[in-house]
């Protein structure tokens, strides 16, 4: 492959090829765009960071519809962690998400050297975003009453742009936000007690809204705000203080739930996946809550997980890809005090072996991001891109 | 079974004939033989000689696709050995080819083959492979730098 005539380029060639020749001094053949996007769309996401860098045009493909086509046709779509961060005094949201670094040479070089990162998301014009109101439907983020009571935004993480969507119909504070059936579910604390428009469904295909009915008794139980909420088995539970209900859209049921104390125990950090809920914290670790017993259980095999000390602090935990992503921040000491601190990652892979064993795996750990220690965890989750 | 020979003639003159079997994996032969069947002998006017016998090395080995998960466990081995043979400019000349003559299946396999080796590139290694130039203007390319501090090896970053 060495002899330079043989190259389909220039073999006709005379004037325009020489030229082009001169733009390209080692032969390199030109791919065009869409057999480019047939390999980009290949590479992992986690890369798509450093191939930003390249050149405007690579920027522009891939975030482009053809690659995002590609990728789904391929089944290569594949989960992406965003965290959402403020540096206060900045009142604006920092987006990120988890990057790997091209680690050719950096491996080689140093051992040590991280390669998951947290790297900003290339956007403009954040929204305000509250961490409830968040919530991933295949590649979009829907940001619900972030920058206003009843404001809907959308971050679409293909492109790393945002968009506005139909404003909701009642005015919502501190909303939470959960999707069964592809459908988003959206409560909170209503400014009008007597609305019974306390829930809206929003449908992210249509784009529009629509009021959930409460018959009284429901309407009595739901004035309360809501502190928690999760989806398990299709059921939306959602718990202020100590009393709590759970609608089930499928069943268009509306459920009590009683004694709540074991639930009360969620900090910030828990997720659902599978149907299981974990809870990530500083005392247990992760445990799940096995509904039928009504206990939280411990993960078995995580002896590999490193163990928060001192000042260490669980930030979240966030479903990724059917795997559990935990977060939590370290102190960094320096002279007297503590300016920095490191955010750490976790990925583990989950197995269920019977009823009562679930299994982690600790997939890789690494230091993600260093930012100041007054720095803010709005949210973190997962996309589908 | 028809034992017919088809010539096929690279763009620097070299002839390969294969049997009309193998010949038709290239798609775009595939519909020459369809508009006219007495063409026996194919100009083939961009690709050069060394990489059509690659692709029709690929075309006679894929020339029965057996569904049996053996063959198939078989075929996937044969390509992963086959794919270890080039460097990544060959790699780029045989997608050229694969994506001219519309082999498909070598298309697929030569896109996941480059995917696999860049993923570990820096954005300089990746402009040198496809020849894509820069096009960041100066003040452009610092900005990104800054932003994008964490992409480049320490010895990359110029000191502020």
């Amino acid at each position: 492959m060495s002899s330079p005539p043989t190259s389909p380029a220039t073999t006709n060639g005379e004037e325009p090829l020489v030229k082009k020749q001169k733009k390209n001094p080692s032969q390199i053949p030109l791919l065009p765009d869409d057999v480019l996007v047939s390999c980009l769309a290949r590479v992992s996401r986690l890369h798509y960071g450093t191939l930003s860098l390249v050149s405007k045009s690579f920027r522009s493909l891939i975030a482009s519809p053809e690659l995002y086509k590609t990728r789904s046709l391929l089944g290569r779509t594949e989960s992406c962690l965003y965290v959402c961060l403020r540096f206060p005094p900045e009142r604006n949201q920092r987006w990120f998400t988890l990057s790997l670094k091209p680690n050719n040479r950096t491996v080689a070089n140093n051992n040590k050297s991280s390669c998951n990162l947290l790297v900003p998301v290339p956007t403009s014009n954040y929204p305000h975003a509250q961490d409830l109101g968040l919530v991933a439907v295949g590649s979009n983020i829907y940001n619900f009453g972030g920058s206003g009571p009843s404001s809907v935004s959308i971050l679409d993480c293909q492109t790393h742009t945002w968009h506005e969507a139909p404003s909701m119909r009642v005015k919502q504070y501190y909303p939470h936000a959960n999707v069964v059936d592809g459908k988003i579910y959206v409560a909170g604390r209503c400014i009008d007690l007597e609305s019974s428009n306390w829930m809206e469904v929003f449908d992210p295909k249509t784009q529009t809204w629509e009021p959930l009915l409460l018959a009284p008794l429901e309407r009595r139980r739901c004035t309360y705000s809501i502190s928690k909420s999760v989806v398990i088995e299709g059921g939306i539970y959602m718990i202020g203080g100590d009393i709590g209900v759970v609608y089930k859209p499928r069943e268009g049921k509306w459920e009590e739930i009683r004694s709540l104390e074991e639930l009360g125990c969620l900090g910030v950090s828990y997720c659902v996946i599978g149907n299981v809920l974990y809870c990530y914290g500083s005392r247990n670790g992760i445990i799940w809550y096995d509904f039928k017993i009504r206990k939280w259980m411990n993960i078995k095999g995580l002896e590999d997980l490193p163990k928060l000390v001192n000042c260490d602090c669980v930030v979240r935990s966030v479903e990724y890809g059917g795997k559990i992503a935990i977060l939590w921040n370290k102190y960094l000491r320096s002279g007297s005090g503590y300016n920095n601190k490191m955010i750490w990652c976790a990925v583990i892979s989950l197995e269920r072996r019977n009823s009562k064993e679930i299994w982690g795996k600790v997939e890789w750990v690494d230091e993600v991001l260093t930012v100041p220690v007054s720095c803010e965890t709005v949210f973190a989750l997962s996309a589908t891109v | 079974m028809s034992s017919n020979k088809i010539v096929l003639t690279s763009s620097d003159g070299e002839s390969f004939e294969v049997e009309e079997v193998v010949a038709r994996k290239l798609q775009i032969v595939g519909h020459m033989l369809e508009d006219d069947c007495v063409i026996n002998e194919i100009p083939l006017q961009n690709v050069t000689g060394d990489i059509l016998s690659m692709v029709i090395e690929y075309c006679k080995t894929h020339v029965d696709e057996e569904e049996s998960e053996e063959a198939q466990t078989k075929l996937k081995t044969w390509d992963e050995e086959f794919m270890k043979k080039f460097d990544i400019k060959t790699l780029l000349q045989i997608i050229l080819a694969a994506n001219y003559l519309n082999v498909k299946g070598l298309l697929d396999l030569v896109s996941q083959t480059i995917a696999d080796t860049i993923k570990d590139y820096t954005p300089e290694q990746i402009r040198e492979v496809f020849g894509v130039e820069n096009d960041y203007t100066e003040e452009e390319e610092a900005e990104v730098r800054k932003e994008n501090a964490w992409a480049f090896d320490e010895a990359d970053t110029p000191k502020p």
